[in-house]
């Protein structure tokens, strides 16, 4: 029979939560939680093991909690390896996709998870790891275990792999040929033709071979009248105030902050400093001004140069934030600068 | 201009003491076609005919070029400026032997260009070829010059091939099809007049000129297309023997003879032409190296369609690495132009996959059609029969196979198994449009 081992977070190991989440990794015989529905779902196969980490641990201190997995999964490699279902829990997912990877490159066996497209795990790890497309919370355990373990009890048996689309995982840029049926409808030369059709009627299509579009945002034309304009500052430069309240991550961020400035005239060192972790922070830390510069928009609009400067400053981090996180963080934050009539913004890089 | 095809569709062929063809079995006298393609050729040193049907436990290789065998009714030679003298193509009478094709095969020696055919087993699906009966001519020639050459003109056996394709097809020259197919292609301008309010489409053909020395390129009308500039040309010309494959390209991503004849993309525009889209025509272009070449080209082919009216075209390249920048280009171009495009070729993503799938990329090309992977890996069991010579897979630099690979070993192995990449399968990818394959993400 083949074998397959699991690997879950704290969380759904039931030991705990938050509290629990510097869990050191600890492998088990069988079973744990969420794993019954795995071993449930498999065909001819026996989880024979389950490993737990805390996601923190394995977030803060990942080398040494991949090396102490992979020191666990010693003399129980199975067939098989099986991490999450992490639907959107992003540390969970960052976790799942790095002990997939590690697993796939140390003992050459395949391993799966899967996620809810918005995990950051998908975007830093699709191309490496086979992430099956999840639901956003654990509602969804039945359904996001079935998906991944009808495609594990194909890989474990033999049968062949119907393609990311059919099975129900994210692309990874892994390109193969693919036969179709043999009938005239199948041809490339009918493809070819019928696509030209509906191309030239409007009609939907779908090109075998997507060509990604390198998206540029066009350069918003100048502001004519600064004297009046409403300015704020946004940045992805990790400028927080020191206890970093909206706990945004240091990198692959998910999360964002607004923080109120009114009443300051810079922001202090040691009241702020930047949570960015790809840079070195020495600068900022001293003097906060130097990515979010408060000290001379303030003295702009004492000058008149500008109407007025927004009362918050909103930040995230950049840092391996993927297009999509990054995107969908600004449509979050727009909604409160129009409601404030702010007519110029600052975008703060590092 | 208006081509009639007589079609005989042939469930059999067999050696017989006279050249024949009756309710679907066509019987070769075989001393005499060889005596006379001998006659045609003195460089030819061996010759034989050997026929693999669909299922057998076959393996053709190295396969040089596949033809359809058919005559013209008129006398007017079968490849005009190749078996003859140059004469107009594109309209009149041809009839053809359908389900079998002439196979060319090197006895000994193969080359980059040639390919490996399977007739039964798994790997009978990467070609067409399989599902047609296969007359092989399996021969030698003295053309030493070449003999130990990677690249080869291949001239005797190629022509050889085109000459028998002729041979057998004027078996049938005096007898009644059992079906006959139509291309009647307007003139645009005629086209014009009738103002019907469909768009007007053009195809878009790149077929391979790379080799700057002559001998190795397609040919149209027997004149080396890597000394052309695009033209435009009628579909019919195209599927009535003016255009002959040549023998530069790995094999997979080659368009034979055979695919010429019937190009399978022309079909599909010709069964839409006047339902929805007017088929204008063929601008017949090139691949050739040089980067003003390609940029020469693309631009006079914007330029034909621009003053032809094209609102719409289809363009395809036989090859893909160094062509895929024509390829893209030109697609590119007539996008910008206001053209819209539909591409048809193939990738080469690599054996994992995860290689870009064309050279070039141009972010305006958004609908492409895919026919494969050049990279693929193949596991091939031992065919009970080889036609021609396995060992040509080691020894003579076909572009999907190798003779040392500290990893996978040689291609052809002693017990007769075979391990090679698609790049070897004779036009495996079928860009012409028979490609029964698409690409996905896996």
């Amino acid at each position: 029979m083949k074998t397959v081992v699991c690997y879950i977070n704290q969380f759904f190991a039931g030991i705990g939560g938050e509290e629990k989440a510097y869990q050191e990794p600890y492998i088990q015989e069988g079973c744990v939680g969420p794993v019954q529905a795995i071993q449930a779902a498999l065909e001819d196969a026996q989880v024979t093991h389950t490993l737990v980490c805390g996601d923190n641990y394995m977030g803060s201190d990942t080398e040494k909690a991949v090396a102490r997995i992979l020191e666990l999964l010693e003399g129980h490699v199975p067939d098989l390896f099986i991490a999450g279902p992490a639907f959107q829990a992003g540390r969970y997912g960052l976790a799942c996709g790095t002990i997939c990877q590690a697993v796939q490159e140390k003992f050459s066996i395949p391993a799966l998870t899967s996620m809810h497209p918005e995990n950051p795990g998908v975007e830093m790890f699709r191309q490496k790891v086979i992430i099956f497309q999840g639901g956003k919370g654990a509602v969804k355990m039945r359904a996001d275990v079935q998906t991944m373990i009808r495609f594990a009890n194909k890989l474990l048996s033999g049968q062949p792999n119907e393609g990311a689309e059919a099975e129900g995982y994210f692309p990874r840029g892994c390109r193969h040929e693919k036969f179709l049926e043999d009938k005239r409808e199948n041809t490339a030369a009918y493809r070819g033709v019928q696509m030209l059709i509906r191309k030239m009627h409007g009609q939907p299509y779908r090109t075998e071979l997507a060509i990604p579009a390198p998206e540029q945002v066009p350069i918003a034309p100048a502001v004519s009248d600064l004297s009046h304009a409403v300015v704020a500052m946004v940045t992805s430069g990790g400028i927080v105030p020191s206890d970093n309240p909206d706990r945004i991550q240091s990198a692959s961020a998910t999360r964002w902050g607004r923080y109120d400035i009114s009443g300051m005239e810079r922001l202090e060192a040691g009241v702020f400093k930047t949570i960015h972790a790809g840079f070195d922070p020495t600068a900022a830390n001293a003097d906060p001004n130097v990515v979010v510069p408060l000290d001379a928009m303030r003295a702009y609009e004492k000058e008149g140069k500008i109407g007025r400067l927004h009362p918050y400053f909103y930040s995230t981090v950049g840092t391996g934030t993927t297009e999509a996180e990054a995107r969908r963080m600004a449509q979050e934050i727009i909604p409160h600068l129009v409601a404030d009539g702010v007519t110029a913004v600052i975008l703060g890089s590092t | 201009m208006k081509l009639k095809i007589g079609s005989f569709p042939v469930e059999q062929v067999r050696f017989g003491e006279v050249d024949g063809y009756q309710d679907g079995i066509l019987t070769i006298q075989k001393e005499a076609a060889l005596a006379y393609l001998r006659e045609c050729d003195d460089h030819i040193t061996e010759l034989d005919i050997i026929i693999a049907n669909p299922g057998d436990d076959t393996r053709i290789v190295p396969v040089i070029e596949t033809i359809e065998p058919r005559c013209r009714t008129d006398g007017r030679t079968l490849f005009p400026g190749v078996t003859g003298p140059v004469a107009s193509a594109g309209e009149g009478e041809l009839k053809a032997l359908r389900g079998c094709c002439v196979t060319v095969v090197g006895k000994y020696w193969g080359s980059f260009g040639d390919g490996v055919i399977d007739m039964g087993g798994e790997g009978a699906r990467h070609t067409h070829w399989s599902k047609l009966i296969n007359i092989c001519l399996v021969g030698d020639t003295d053309e030493e010059f070449e003999r130990h050459e990677q690249q080869k003109c291949n001239h005797a056996l190629r022509w050889a091939g085109h000459r028998f394709a002729e041979y057998l097809g004027k078996i049938v020259r005096e007898l009644e099809p059992l079906q006959l197919e139509e291309y009647d292609f307007t003139p645009v301008s005629e086209k014009a007049r009738q103002n019907n309010g469909l768009p007007n489409v053009a195809l878009v053909l790149q077929p391979q000129s790379q080799m700057e020395i002559p001998g190795y390129n397609d040919l149209w009308y027997g004149w080396d297309l890597n000394k052309f500039l695009p033209t435009f040309v009628s579909p019919t010309e195209v599927m009535d023997g003016a255009m002959i494959s040549g023998s530069f390209m790995p094999a997979s991503s080659k368009w034979s003879t055979y695919e010429m004849q019937n190009f399978p993309t022309i079909r599909e525009l010709f069964a839409e032409d006047g339902k929805h889209l007017n088929f204008v025509g063929v601008i017949l272009s090139m691949l050739n190296v040089a980067m003003d070449q390609k940029e020469r080209a693309a631009m006079m082919v914007v330029n034909l369609a621009k003053n032809l009216g094209v609102d719409y075209a289809i363009v395809t390249e036989e090859g893909y690495g160094n062509p895929d920048a024509d390829y893209v280009r030109c697609q590119a171009v007539l996008e910008q132009a206001g053209i819209g495009v539909v591409g048809i070729s193939n990738e080469c993503t690599g054996r994992d996959g995860f290689s870009q799938p064309l050279m070039t990329l141009d972010s305006r090309l958004n609908a492409l059609v895919s026919t494969g992977n050049v990279s693929e890996l193949n596991h091939l069991p031992p065919c009970k029969t080889v036609i021609g010579n396995l060992e040509a897979l080691n020894r003579d630099g076909m572009s999907g196979s190798w003779g040392y690979d500290d990893k996978l070993g040689k291609s052809a192995r002693e017990d007769g198994s075979v391990i090679m990449e698609d790049n070897n399968w004779f036009c495996g990818d079928h860009i012409s449009g028979l490609s029964l394959k698409t690409m996905a993400e896996f």
